[in-house]
């Protein structure tokens, strides 16, 4: 279990990878620019990229209503 | 003080507009493409400023629907049917004379998207779909013009300005046109949101107009105005493959023109690629087929006697309503207007 910050809120999350977050949040293959500790991570890196306790991710999913 | 002067007194005033930046804004040319909720507020702030050439586009006309968060129109329009660029131009005309209107009642496609960006200084964003944006994107890279994204849904909101030769464009943030299922017709939106995107892109606006570069906002700025958060993504570097800004190769320009294109989440399916349509012959013709038909000079709504209603524009489009299914829009459209 990984304790994140994750846009502003505290989640317990079962989660290796960034992938797995971004899938355990339901966003998998959505619009989503993904920042951890105010650094952006490209998509093709979120699967070889660990999370651990304390990481603040933000989750930035694209709006397209207008 | 001429009147001229007094209706810009307050804007002049502002230090980093002055005198210089409304000349430079009465001198400028802004094309909105979308007049829904952002475009709205696009064209209003735009207009009100002085820009001296507003270029407005849309395809679709004004619904009771609409008047939630869509601050141009009215019941009136709504129950006219009026085209979008229509009633804005009505409204507009009204708020300020100076400006020239230029309105466009079209769908942009990759055909004609090179076309109605021609001789713009700006493209703002009104749009409600990735796969438009996508298209502006890579027509605004192509041709050199900035490009200020606005999004909203629920009570989210997101702006970014992209400059082609400076900035990274918005397939290096996001690679598809896929929006995941949240749109305001599945999940809602509310107004306070919409305007504050639009009013985030209108600020961008008048500072690329009056040529306050350094001013520019560089992050992505996105917002959650139900849930109190505010998040500010730091400048991504251009991705050196990005089919639109690293290799230049613009796919969405070289699409094929799509002929059927479902109207998000609205049982709204639009066929295009009939010739103009001769509104007065075909109110007629599909008269005995339907219950109603409703014309004004743009276009007829016809409620068919079976279900449904077409909406048939006098630029060839035909909108099949009351069905997401593109099967059953296809044999509507066939059985009605031909193939
Ligand atoms: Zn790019």
């Amino acid at each position: 279990m990984a304790e994140l910050t994750i846009n502003g809120s505290r989640k317990e999350l079962d989660a290796d990878t960034l992938a797995d977050v971004v899938e355990l949040l339901g966003l998998g293959g959505r619009p989503v620019v993904a920042e951890v500790n105010g650094e952006v991570v490209a998509s093709e890196k979120w699967a070889e990229t660990q999370v651990e306790s304390g990481m603040k991710i933000e989750l930035v999913h694209f709006v397209g209503g207008g | 003080m001429t009147e001229q002067e007094d209706r810009y007194s307050r804007q002049v005033l502002f230090a980093p507009i002055g005198d210089e930046g409304q000349s430079k804004l009465a001198n400028g040319a802004v094309c909105i493409v979308g007049m829904g909720a952002l475009g709205t507020v696009l064209a209003s702030h735009m207009v009100r400023a002085g820009v001296g050439r507003v270029r407005l586009i849309d395809r679709d006309y004004v619904e009771s629907s609409n008047l939630q968060r869509q601050m141009l129109y009215d019941e009136d329009d709504a129950a006219q049917s009026l085209p979008k660029v229509v009633a804005s131009e009505n409204k507009l005309k009204k708020i300020n004379s100076d400006v020239t209107l230029e309105k466009v009642f079209a769908d942009v496609t990759p055909g004609n998207a090179e076309s109605l960006l021609k001789g713009m200084d700006l493209v703002l964003d009104g749009t409600d779909n990735f796969q438009t944006r996508f298209l502006l994107n890579d027509a605004c890279y192509s041709a050199g013009i900035p490009f200020i994204y606005g999004g909203a849904v629920g009570s989210r909101g997101m702006s970014a300005v992209f400059v082609p030769g400076s900035t990274p464009c918005l397939r290096c943030l996001i690679p598809s046109a896929d929006s995941g299922g949240e749109t305001c017709d599945t999940v809602g939106v509310i107004s306070p949101v919409v305007d504050i995107v639009a009013s985030y892109q209108s600020v961008e606006a008048l500072k690329w107009l009056v040529g306050d570069r350094e001013s520019r906002r560089e992050t992505l700025l996105s917002f959650d105005v139900w849930n109190n958060r505010l998040h500010e993504l730091k400048p991504v570097p251009a991705k050196p493959d990005c089919p639109c800004c690293g290799l230049k190769t613009y796919p969405a320009l070289r699409r094929e023109e799509e002929t059927l294109l479902s109207l998000c989440g609205r049982e709204s399916i639009q066929i295009a690629g009939h010739a103009p349509f001769d509104l007065a012959i075909w109110a007629e013709k599909l008269a005995p087929a339907t219950r109603t038909v409703k014309a004004n000079p743009y276009l007829i709504r016809a409620e068919l006697a079976e279900g449904g209603r077409l909406v048939l524009f006098e630029d060839g489009r035909v909108l099949v309503q009351g069905t997401d299914d593109p099967v059953r829009a296809r044999s509507l459209y066939a059985r009605y207007i031909g193939n």
